[in-house]
């Protein structure tokens, strides 16, 4: 069985009178180790995607599983414990709070899960050990990234997920961040998920899904996937 | 222009420029509502408050400056210490400005009414009080003119007879119609004018002269304070009454407000001419008297004169008697002694007489006796002799013895012849022989010897031989010469004694018979002695009884002259001493003529009534109250409206960065936020300023006019527009600074760096970091709220002084209900622990107390009895210290013992609940008086007597203060009796008992009756009743409260409210985060309201600390001078307070939590904007 599965997931948005459905029988499954890049023009759905993934929205009808669970038929509560202790998410513009330093930043999130990884290793995972005590503000965008993503790695989550994790870096701090996220699917075993829009990602996917206009529209394997570094874009 | 806005909900509408700019104003308000609405809240309340309390005090001078004008009080009153007569009426309402005058009766008296005892002010009826009639709520018209301090009847009909009257129908103690008003004892002033004692209470009243309804006035009667105050008609006074007072109204007063600068000197200018007049008015006040006194006492003077000459006649002539017959006895009783005198000397002389004469006889009768003895010896010698002869001559008789005796005789001679002639021849012999001897002894013998021998020899022989014949020798001659001798020497005597015996018969025969005679001489002589005698001692006898009877008849003259003496003396000194004393009245009286001073004439004006000035400061208090509360309204407002106006402008950041890459001028852009600033504290500025300036003053005057009896306006109240405008303008203006120093500081920048995302704040390390193990157990959420609290240091400010201030309102709320509950709970029990006072009038001597001292012993329901002398006095610091200039009324207490005052009050300090000893020499002065005048233990505080006006008389008692105690109501001097000795060396009567009595009403009441059919009990004062006076005064203070505690909850709601706004709105892609990353809905409120919460728990802290503070200014400024308020908060109210504030927090938060809720999560999804 899929470590994630969608099977018919529909959402449903209510804009004024019109409803609009942003995703539709939106079906896709990933194994649990994988790297998985959501790819997929501006409007197409994948936000949404992400947002039902990360337990943040819930679907409309059809069903969303992970490893076991059904996500979505969880309540807001059980939601809430799922992103607690389930899902790291890794967000464009970093997230950080402004006011703890990078440390401090992990152990928010490690501190509220039940098996979290030491927040010093993750950050020294991430290339931060002399970075540890700084505030946000005194971190560059990658340095911030990475701290995001050592928050994220920290609450030894089932899934990593990552959306337009590069957004906001330029080119070559984007492809360290990458190389990261890679490196923590290749070296723990974790499932990664990067939502994005820039397909040059798929490169370095296991699985690639594509989506247009709110349905899955193709799933690839990628037999090898190539190394972040390698990738141009 | 400003279309363009990036609100999806409010699409806007194209129109012409100017609605435009208005359209994208509304819209930009409609928005954000709340954030206009928090503005405009916060406004309306900080100017509402401002200018309501602004307002209050102006507006209860307005309404105390209607209710006098409408009822003509007063503005001058002249009082004069002899009174005033129409003469002094017409002086003083010539004068300049002077408008109507009224003279009016008014004294002081200790009534009875209700079964309670208490000083009264009674006064005249306006002479057209009854054609008087009413408008609402503060105005009294009538007919005449000259009718001042029109009273408004406010039950009942006007007195139509000299004994009805109105009563107060403000106060404490109200009277009803029916009620019976009996006066006891007054002021020097009630005999003079007031004749009837008992008045019926036909109405009730309420007069403007007496608008404090605590007290209205001071008195020198009773407990000090008029309690009630009656009014009588015109004809219920004397006739000669003169009038104790003129009021009188000043021209052109009764525009300006009452107290008001122009009324003042309007005021002041007539008093000044006036006080040129007092000389004057008081000269012919003292001649008028003068001249009427000087005639009623001619009057007596003659009366005095005509009785005093016919008493002194009389007296005279019956004087005159008196010494005639005194006289005559004087006579009498030297006549007697004269008559004594002879009597006496006539019993003497008598007495001699009979001695004499006894004497005589005696003495005769014992030369007869003896006469008679010698006779008889000699007849016995005479018998013996006649016997012996007989015998011896053997004769018959003497002549015959004689005879015989003669013829021996006669024999013996011749014997006799013969023998002496032998004798002679022997004598011869023996001559011869010697001579022949001798002749023989002659040698050689010559013849004619020889011759003469033989011659002599023969002539011896011769005569031998002769002798010889005889035959005798010579010694027989010799015997027979001798036996010769003695027989005719005893023969010669028997011849005598025969001779003298017949010539001793014949004398002893006359001897007898002269005896015989003399014995019946001597008879004689006696009998006639004896009859001369016994006519001398009846005659005597005679006199004895005459002149026994004259000395009788003397002593009943003189006892009746004596009588006689003692009545006219009597008389005499009956009439002295009456005609004296009637006399040193009359000079004594005259001596009052003449002595009599110049009266004082007092001037007052409306600042010199007790109850108007008390009026008076209590709006100046609510002046200082208003000038400093509002102040952290506007406070918070500025911080609010800057902390929401500079997230208005950081929100619009892009937006203005837009328009100023487009062109607009900083101006421009910056009136878009002023704008909207300015319609929210505009709007804000209107509303709070309408309403509050409506509420505030009318609640207070409300609360007021439980002590206060000025009617209350009728809404709308005035507003004063110059109040209102700085109000607004203070709100708005204060806004606008905020709103354009967060505008300014966006338009400084570039525009490029506007239309990028501002950095985020940057974290910092704090303070607390320093402390690592603290630091490091805290959680993260812990860390960020520490670290955030000092981030937005704006808000942190806001938060506090807003949070502060609502904590500081609940607090000055509750501390004021403590401080003002507290002068009771703190007075009555804690330190005063009679509940009972029994006073004596001044008549009342030691028995008199004693008997009171007993009754309340024997009743059973009093204990701890405390005799006490109680004084109304004032007091004063000394010239150097720096208390209150003006003397403070004090109730002075000298104890009878000091040890046993403990029983009726505790001496203590008030912080350390310390005992403050108090004995004979102990001064202690009650906390407020020494605060008031700044007097402390070893100060010399000074008492001054006063007078019935109420004025400090003389150079005051110094005494030195030996303590400070605790005390709340009233102000008390505590002294000692030696202590007092100094002050006055009158005998203290200690005529007030203090005593503890059993609470049961039924005990009290029965009590009181019993005490008050005591001779010369005054008072029986219960401290129940003061109790309950207060209480229902205090319950003033609860409305204040609830103003206060609804003030600080909007206070409290609109800054956290704010607060927690624009800290979820700047922080919404955080919260979002943290919901990402899986925070259940209580850790995010706890992330978010935390901080919050920590900030209303600092500012709540911070607010009690300010809370006391301002509680102490209010405490402090709302304190009068009879007063001290609690001055402690007490430990629940600093709870509830505490407590009430993180309550009004909690809500907030509560309603916050929604919006937390509804906070999505794809907001973290977002970029930064």
């Amino acid at each position: 069985m899929a470590f994630i599965e969608f099977r018919d997931v529909r959402k449903t948005y209510k804009m004024g009178d019109v409803e609009v459905n942003a995703v539709e029988n939106m079906s896709f499954s990933i194994d649990r180790g994988e790297l998985v890049v959501i790819v997929g023009p501006s409007g197409a759905g994948k936000t949404t995607v992400l947002n039902m993934l990360g337990g943040m929205d819930s679907c409309s009808s059809g069903t969303i599983m992970l490893d076991g669970q059904e996500v979505s038929a969880m309540g807001e509560r059980e939601l809430t414990q799922y992103r607690r202790h389930d899902i790291g998410f890794v967000f464009q513009f970093y997230n950080l709070v402004q006011n703890l330093t990078a440390l401090e930043n992990v152990e928010l999130a490690s501190q509220i899960c039940r098996n979290p990884l030491p927040a010093e290793e993750v950050l020294a995972e991430v290339g931060l050990a002399h970075r540890m005590d700084n505030f946000p503000a005194q971190l560059s965008g990658g340095e911030q990234q990475r701290v995001a993503i050592a928050r994220a790695i920290a609450k030894n989550p089932k899934l990593l997920l990552c959306d337009e994790p590069t957004g906001a870096l330029d080119y070559k701090t984007g492809k360290q961040i990458l190389a990261l996220l890679q490196e923590s699917c290749r070296g723990s075993g974790r499932t990664v998920a990067i939502v994005t829009h820039n397909s040059a990602f798929t490169q370095i996917a296991d699985r690639v899904i594509h989506v247009r206009e709110g349905r899955a529209q193709s799933v690839e394997l990628n037999e090898r996937p190539a190394a972040a570094a390698d990738v141009e874009w | 222009m400003f279309v363009a806005t990036d609100n999806a909900r409010t699409p806007g509408r194209r129109r012409g420029s100017r609605s435009a700019f208005a359209s994208e104003l509304l819209r930009t308000i409609r928005s954000s509502l709340g954030r206009f609405l928090a503005i405009m809240g916060i406004v309306a309340l900080g100017c509402g408050f401002f200018a309501g309390l602004q307002m209050t005090g102006p507006d209860m001078r307005i309404a105390a400056d209607r209710y006098f004008d409408g009822t003509r009080l007063w503005d001058l009153r002249v009082l004069s210490t002899l009174g005033l007569g129409e003469e002094e009426l017409s002086q003083i309402s010539s004068v300049d400005g002077v408008g109507e005058v009224m003279g009016a009766h008014t004294v002081d008296s200790v009534a009875r009414l209700k079964d309670v005892q208490l000083a009264v002010r009674i006064s005249s009826l306006g002479p057209s009080a009854a054609n008087s009639s009413f408008h609402a709520p503060d105005e009294v018209a009538s007919d005449d003119p000259s009718y001042l301090n029109r009273l408004i009847l406010r039950s009942g009909r006007w007195p139509r007879s000299s004994d009805e009257c109105v009563a107060s129908a403000d106060g404490a103690l109200t009277l009803g119609e029916g009620d019976k008003v009996e006066l006891l004892y007054g002021s020097s002033a009630l005999e003079s004018q007031l004749e009837g004692r008992i008045f019926t209470v036909v109405g009730t009243v309420s007069s403007s002269n007496y608008p404090y309804t605590t007290s209205f006035g001071s008195t020198s009667l009773g407990s000090g304070s008029i309690e009630q105050y009656l009014f009588l008609a015109e004809d219920a006074f004397r006739d000669d009454a003169p009038y104790t007072e003129v009021y009188l109204r000043v021209e052109g007063a009764e525009r300006p407000e009452c107290a008001s600068r122009a009324y003042d000197e309007r005021v002041g200018e007539v008093k000044g001419r006036l006080e040129r007049l007092s000389a004057s008015l008081a000269s012919s006040r003292r001649d008028e008297l003068r001249a009427r006194a000087q005639e009623a006492l001619d009057q007596k003077k003659d009366e005095y004169q005509s009785q005093h000459d016919e008493a002194y006649g009389q007296l005279e002539s019956s004087k005159a008697e008196l010494d005639a017959g005194a006289q005559r006895i004087s006579d009498g009783e030297a006549q007697l002694a004269d008559g004594e005198r002879g009597y006496q000397e006539g019993l003497a002389q008598l007495e001699s007489q009979r001695r004499d004469a006894l004497t005589q006889l005696d003495e005769a009768r014992s030369q007869l006796d003896q006469g008679q003895a010698e006779l008889d010896a000699r007849r016995a010698q005479w018998q013996s002799g006649k016997d012996e002869l007989l015998v011896e001559t053997g004769a018959e008789s003497l002549e015959d013895a004689k005879a015989q005796l003669e013829n021996q005789q006669v024999q013996l001679k011749g014997q006799r012849g013969m023998l002496g002639m032998l004798k002679l021849f022997q004598w011869q012999v023996q001559d011869l022989t010697r001579q022949l001897e001798e002749l023989y002894a002659v040698d050689p013998q010559t013849e004619e010897t020889a011759a003469q021998i033989a011659k002599l020899e023969a002539r011896r022989l011769f005569a031998r031989a002769v002798l010889d014949a005889s035959g005798m020798t010579d010694e027989e001659l010799d015997a027979a010469l001798a036996q010769a001798d003695a027989g005719a020497e005893r023969l010669a005597e028997a011849i005598d004694a025969a001779d003298q015996l017949i010539s001793g018969e014949a004398e002893l025969k006359s001897a007898q018979d002269q005896i015989d005679a003399g014995r019946a001489e001597v008879d004689r002589r006696q009998a006639e002695a004896e009859s001369q005698l016994s006519a001398a001692e009846r005659r005597l006898s005679d006199a004895r009884t005459r002149l026994d009877q004259s000395r009788r008849e003397l002593d009943a003259a003189r006892e009746e002259h004596r009588a006689g003496l003692a009545s006219w003396q009597e008389g005499k000194a009956e009439a002295d001493e009456r005609f004296g004393k009637a006399w040193e009245q009359i000079m004594g009286a005259q001596r009052k003529i003449d002595d009599l001073e110049l009266p004082d004439i007092y001037l007052l004006d409306r600042s010199q009534s007790e109850g108007i000035a008390t009026y008076q400061a209590d709006t100046r208090r609510m002046d200082s109250i208003a000038s400093v509360f509002p102040l952290m309204f506007f406070l918070v407002a500025a911080l609010v409206a800057l902390t929401t106006m500079t997230r208005m402008v950081e929100d619009d950041r892009i937006q203005i960065g837009t328009y100023k890459a487009l062109g607009y001028s900083g101006a421009k852009i910056a009136s878009k936020y002023l704008l909207y600033a300015a319609a929210a504290a505009g709007m804000g500025a209107v509303v709070g300023i309408a309403a509050l300036s409506q509420l505030l003053p009318s609640i207070i005057c409300r609360a007021y006019s439980v002590v206060y009896a000025v009617p209350l306006m009728s809404f709308p109240l005035p507003v004063d527009l110059g109040k209102a405008l700085l109000a607004g303008g203070l709100g708005v203006g204060v806004t606008l600074a905020a709103t354009l120093a967060a505008v300014l500081s966006s338009l400084r920048e570039a525009p490029a760096t506007l239309m990028l995302p501002r950095a985020p704040k940057a974290g910092r390390r704090i303070l607390l970091e320093r402390l690592g193990p603290l630091w490091r157990r805290l959680s993260f959420s812990w860390k960020v709220t520490c670290r955030n609290l000092f981030r937005y240091k704006r808000r942190l400010t806001m938060t506090m002084i807003g949070i502060a201030g609502c904590t500081a309102l609940l607090l000055v709320g509750f501390g004021l209900h403590d401080s003002l509950w507290d002068i009771l709970d703190g007075q009555f029990g804690p330190i005063i622990h009679y509940d009972a006072t029994v006073g004596l009038d001044s008549s009342a001597n030691e028995l008199d107390v004693s008997r009171v001292v007993r009754l309340l012993e024997e009743s059973g329901s009093a204990h701890d009895l405390v005799r006490v002398q109680q004084l109304n006095m004032q007091a004063k610091g000394t010239e150097g210290s720096s208390g209150a200039t003006e003397t403070t009324y004090v109730s002075v207490v000298v104890p009878q013992s000091a040890d046993e005052m403990p029983h009726a009050v505790s001496f203590r300090r008030r912080g350390s609940k310390g005992a403050v000893p108090f004995d004979e020499d102990g001064v202690l002065v009650s906390e407020k008086l020494a605060l008031l005048h700044n007097i402390s233990a070893g100060d010399t505080i000074l008492l001054f007597e006063q007078d019935d006006v109420g004025n400090a008389k003389g150079e005051g008692h110094p005494l030195k203060v030996t303590g400070v105690v605790e005390n709340y109501v009233g102000n008390y001097v505590y002294v000692g009796r030696r202590a007092w000795a100094s002050v006055s060396d009158e005998r203290l009567s200690f005529s007030t008992i203090y005593a503890r009595v059993d609470a049961d009403q039924g005990v009290r009441d029965e009590l009181s009756s019993r005490l008050h059919d005591v001779r010369s009990v005054s008072t029986v004062v219960f401290s129940s009743e003061t109790v309950e006076t207060y209480r229902s005064m205090l319950s003033v203070v609860n409305m204040i409260v609830v103003v206060l505690i609804v003030a600080a909850a909007a206070l409290a709601f609109i800054v956290l409210y704010n607060l927690t706004n624009i800290n979820i709105a700047e922080r919404v892609r955080e919260i979002a985060s943290l919901k990402v990353l899986g925070f259940t809905r209580g850790e995010v409120y706890a992330y978010v309201f935390r901080e919050v919460l920590l900030l209303s728990i600092f500012g709540d802290l911070l607010g009690i600390v300010l809370g006391s503070w301002l509680e102490g200014f209010v405490v402090n400024t709302a304190e009068v001078d009879y007063v001290m308020f609690g001055r402690s908060i007490h430990p629940g109210s600093y709870l509830i307070s505490f407590a009430l504030t993180l309550a009004f927090a909690l809500l907030v938060m509560l309603a916050m939590r929604h919006k937390l809720d509804r906070l999505d999560m794809v907001e973290s999804l977002k970029s930064v904007d």
